[in-house]
């Protein structure tokens, strides 16, 4: 009897601490940004699946190409065609370690992520910072960084080249709650 | 001599509103396109978990119709999420309605069938369709 009550127990914290590992949402925001003196490009994607496990501190976000929506529609067409071809490379993704995962507290701080992001098919190494709190409800990170177009192969055309910058700020706004299943 | 500048004025004006209406064209209206494949919320998901690629080539940027149970309806402002239950665990498709949906989106209930049209972007955990409009619910 003994021995079976000490199982469920056991089953019952291992279950407990299986819904406190994970942290996950399907609808995290990321949107770029693209500023030259002739006109900014912006466009926003409000479908990121992010997740990190708590224990090991590693993040993992993936995302649609083709869920970027732009203000203007010849925009949205060019970068899925041209740019990006999201045919071919129909995700973006980044992986990578929280760095002091452990010292996130319920207070906003600046934490680091170092990882690899794929873009267009090709995967460069880069160090984001981002504000992080965390409480048992959520885990928000927020933050910026600026990639180059040249690190991961996209050209465009030098007809439109003054009106695309080089350096590409991308903002993201990630809310993710416990995941139990 | 003048006829020829008339010309080149008319070409001239002529370019310039079509570079301009080709600038400014605007989105794809969900509401008014055909349908281009019509589809349970089970199938497509299927399609997807079992063939990534495949199913690619088969749904992206298509306007497609699903049928599905409402496993839930999330709010982001007045934007409306409606995710369809598939015999998957962990998977679902997933809609995400245009802001003028919002009445109609209000009034869905879980365990509700319903049909709803929207562009297929791809596959993450769940098949995520965009701009989706609501074709009927019973």
């Amino acid at each position: 009897m003994k021995i079976v009550s000490t199982f469920f127990m056991c089953l019952f914290l291992v279950s407990f601490t299986n819904g406190q590992e994970r942290f996950l949402t399907k609808k995290g925001m990321i949107s770029f940004f693209s500023e030259t003196p002739i006109e900014n490009i912006e466009a926003q994607n409000n479908q990121v699946l992010s997740v990190v496990d708590a224990t090991s501190g590693k993040m993992a976000i993936a995302i649609l190409m083709k869920s970027f929506m732009f203000k203007k529609a010849l925009m949205q067409e060019h970068f899925n065609e041209n740019y990006v071809e999201s045919d071919k490379y129909p995700k973006a993704t980044f992986k990578g370690d929280i760095i002091d995962f452990e010292t996130i507290t319920t207070s906003e701080r600046s934490i680091a992520i170092k990882g690899n992001l794929t873009i267009h098919g090709k995967t460069k190494e880069i160090t984001i910072k981002a504000l992080t709190k965390k409480t048992d409800a959520v885990l928000e990170m927020t933050g910026d960084f600026f990639i180059n177009l040249t690190d991961f192969d996209v050209k465009i055309p030098s007809i439109v080249k003054n009106n695309i910058s080089e350096k590409i700020k991308v903002s993201f706004r990630l809310y993710h709650k416990p995941y139990n299943k | 001599m003048k006829k020829i500048t008339i010309y080149i004025l008319i070409i001239g004006l002529l370019s310039i509103f079509i570079g301009y209406t080709m600038y400014h064209k605007p989105h794809i209206n969900v509401a008014e396109k055909p349908v281009d494949i019509a589809i349970t919320a089970n199938i497509l998901f299927a399609d997807f978990s079992s063939d990534e690629t495949k199913a690619n080539t088969k749904y992206l940027n298509k306007i497609i119709a699903v049928k599905g149970k409402v496993a839930n309806v999330e709010f982001n402002g007045e934007k409306a999420a409606i995710s369809l239950q598939t015999e998957d665990d962990f998977g679902s498709v997933v809609c995400y309605l245009v802001q003028d949906e919002f009445k109609k989106s209000a009034e869905i209930k879980e365990g509700q069938e319903v049909i709803l049209k929207g562009i297929c972007t791809g596959f993450l955990m769940d098949v995520i369709l965009v701009k989706c409009v609501v074709m009927n619910s019973k």
